[in-house]
């Protein structure tokens, strides 16, 4: 399946993804003048670095065609792990390292489980994520941490500025400036496409296919950490459940940007992310109540993929051959 | 490629293969008759008449909404959106009653909006051919969403739980007519999943759904049809729900998603190895019933269950990799 490369049908879809965030920005400017004040920017810009780090390593799991649902889990057990580490008194940069270590063991927990031992990846994660949300209760049974972090300097990660914009937002852009040369200019990103497109070709061609899937959960468990760094700096205390909240938009970024752009990327999940923190934000501002902004972004990512994958079945018809057997074999035959 | 390495193992160890399978196919029920024991001797309360009544009561309601779950699963896809679908059922008979419609009414929509969830899952996966895991993640978020839009975010109180409420609290002896109408249906699958030809298709579509498509049978009708049987399913015990806690509760969902998985999966993992079936199901449900019932008891935080939960159904498909015929995932996912 090519989906890259082919330029036409790429700045058609860059130009509708464009179009879209206009109308969308300009709807809400509409009805809410405040959109645009940069006060607003700036949470827009915050809420989506948390989002867009958290969908950068489900990014890189979908691309070796695996599914991980234990990340919001993980990210819960690591929140839990810094807050604890904070309270500790130790170090800032100490105890996000031990927030990164907690989730690393759960996602080299899964990458080996579901590469080395074929273990199914959906009940995998599910199990892990089950058990990772479990022991985040283990630090304080459950209880809200919040001692030092005031002094430990934890906060300034949310109030740090460059030219006027969190400095968490810049953060994100230079990680996915790395992961775009990573994964779209390297062998080892190649490596990472081969492995999701054909394993068993890609292990012929000398591609070490297991260790790719166990990185890419690690990697996808270790994102998830810096996500709910960000949380916490902008919440001040650690919560049992403060990473639960990234399992929805990230999905969402991910598999919207796949449908806007028309294949899974690092580019299109910065996508996806953009028009999903852009949505979110917006609702929020408008004061429509918290439940609903769930369900607005479930709608939003149906129709998305509903509308941009008959699309890509018109441009593609190699791929709709493979979603539709029954036509494409008929077809062949007669 | 395959087909000649697992002749060459079948027939190399025949023998160990006979035990590893019989280990396979009963470790299930064996567990559950231990953790009984276990439980029973610590605290001779579980078995109590009317606890008996409480464990088989919850898990009644359980069984009813994962039956079609169920056979989601066992035809290769997934469905995330159950839990959602059950408690935009529970919502839905609720917020009627509320205001003003008697229970026939309250009842027989809430169910329908079930139909019609499962419809829309149906349509985007079998006929759309869109990722299930996608598609129910989406449905699922809209679902909780209108769930708790309808009680503005809170729970609606039920003055009279009418007939459903008797018919719930009526026990025959230690065993709730609930629980007998709960095993005749599950009786009813059992016939059609393992004597009618139905049954071999659904775990035909598992394994090949072009080949099923090619035997002439109606895959997409069938997929459809697992989808809203589903639907359905989750709300009739949402609308159960309704009347054994007098009440419409939106978030009533989030607590069965990782059990009811858990059950479907680790139910998958006895008798038919790998695929998940209906008598595995009630084992599974009961099992986790019994836990629930038994740590309670022991005195057991809810995290540590949740631990243990996820832990079971880790071991649980570690166990069936290893004792069972087949390597390959029991879900395909995307």
């Amino acid at each position: 399946m090519p989906k890259h490369g082919i330029v036409p049908a790429g700045t058609v879809r860059f130009l509708a993804f464009a179009a879209l965030v206009f109308i969308i920005g300009a709807a809400f400017t509409a009805v809410e003048p405040r959109f645009l004040s940069t006060q607003n920017i700036s949470a827009v810009t915050r809420h989506m670095a948390a989002n867009g780090l958290a969908a950068l390593g489900l990014t890189l799991v979908v691309i070796v065609r695996k599914f991980d649902l234990s990340f919001a889990g993980t990210a819960c057990f690591s929140a839990m792990t810094i807050g604890f580490m904070i309270a500790g008194g130790h170090d800032l940069w100490l105890c996000i390292m031990a927030g990164v270590l907690a989730a690393a063991i759960v996602g080299a927990f899964n990458g080996i489980a579901i590469s080395y031992f074929g273990l199914p990846d959906i009940v995998t994660t599910i199990a892990t994520g089950s058990i990772a949300g479990g022991l985040a209760f283990l630090y304080s049974q459950g209880r809200t941490i919040f001692r030092n972090f005031v002094t430990s300097g934890i906060l300034d990660l949310n109030d740090a500025r460059l030219f006027g914009y969190s400095a968490s937002f810049f953060f994100l852009i230079a990680l996915y400036a790395v992961a775009w040369v990573f994964m779209h200019r390297t062998r080892y990103g190649a490596s990472f496409h081969a492995t999701g497109e054909n394993p068993v070709s890609a292990y012929f061609s000398g591609v070490p296919t297991r260790t790719y899937t166990m990185m890419a959960f690690i990697i996808c468990a270790i994102t998830s950490v810096f996500a709910v760094v960000l949380i916490l700096a902008e919440s001040g205390t650690a919560d049992t459940n403060k990473g639960a909240t990234l399992l929805m938009p990230a999905y969402a970024g991910v598999f919207l940007g796949a449908a806007l752009l028309g294949g899974t990327s690092v580019l299109a999940t910065l996508a996806g992310t953009l028009l999903i923190t852009m949505l979110l934000d917006g609702f929020s501002l408008l004061g429509v109540p918290y439940y609903y902004s769930d369900g607005v972004v479930s709608a939003i990512l149906l129709t998305g993929v509903v509308l941009f994958d008959a699309r890509v079945r018109q441009l593609f018809s190699d791929l709709a051959s493979f979603i539709q057997p029954v036509t494409s074999a008929s077809e062949k035959r007669s | 490629m395959t087909d000649v390495i697992s002749t060459h193992a079948v027939a190399e160890r025949r023998h160990s293969k006979a035990i590893n399978r019989i280990i396979g196919r009963y470790w299930l029920v064996a567990t559950l008759l231990v953790m009984i024991a276990v439980f029973a001797f610590l605290k001779p309360q579980l078995l109590d008449n009317s606890n008996i009544a409480t464990i088989l009561r919850s898990s009644a309601l359980m069984a009813i909404m994962i039956l079609g779950l169920t056979w989601v699963i066992a035809a290769g896809k997934i469905d995330v959106s159950f839990m959602q679908i059950a408690a935009l059922g529970n919502m839905t008979t609720a917020w009627l009653l509320a205001s003003g419609s008697g229970w026939a009414l309250a009842a027989t929509c809430g169910v329908a909006v079930g139909a019609v969830a499962g419809l829309l899952n149906g349509t985007l996966i079998a006929i759309l051919g869109i990722p299930p895991l996608i598609v129910t993640i989406a449905t699922g978020g809209i679902c909780a969403s209108i769930a708790a839009a309808l009680g503005k975010g809170t729970s609606i109180r039920i003055a009279d739980a009418g007939l459903l409420g008797d018919l719930l609290f009526t026990n025959w002896g230690p065993v709730p007519v609930i629980a007998v109408i709960a095993a005749l249906f599950y009786l009813i699958s059992w016939y059609a999943q393992e004597k009618l030809t139905f049954g071999h298709y659904i775990f035909a579509l598992a394994q090949n759904e072009k080949a099923v498509n090619e035997a002439g049978i109606a895959a997409r009708s069938l997929l459809l049809f697992l989808f809203v049987f589903s639907g359905i399913c989750s709300a009739i015990a949402g609308v159960l729900l309704a009347a054994s806690l007098s009440s419409g509760q939106p978030m009533i969902g989030s607590s069965y998603f990782i059990d009811g998985l858990t059950a479907v999966l680790l139910g998958g993992l006895m008798l038919r190895i790998g695929k998940p079936n209906v008598l595995g199901t009630t084992t599974a449900v009961l099992l986790l019933s019994v836990l629930v019932s038994g740590s309670a008891m022991v005195g057991w935080a809810d995290y540590q269950r949740q631990i243990v939960k996820g832990v079971l159904l880790l071991v649980g498909v570690a166990v069936a990799m290893q004792f069972g015929h087949r390597s390959s995932s029991p879900i395909q996912g995307a």
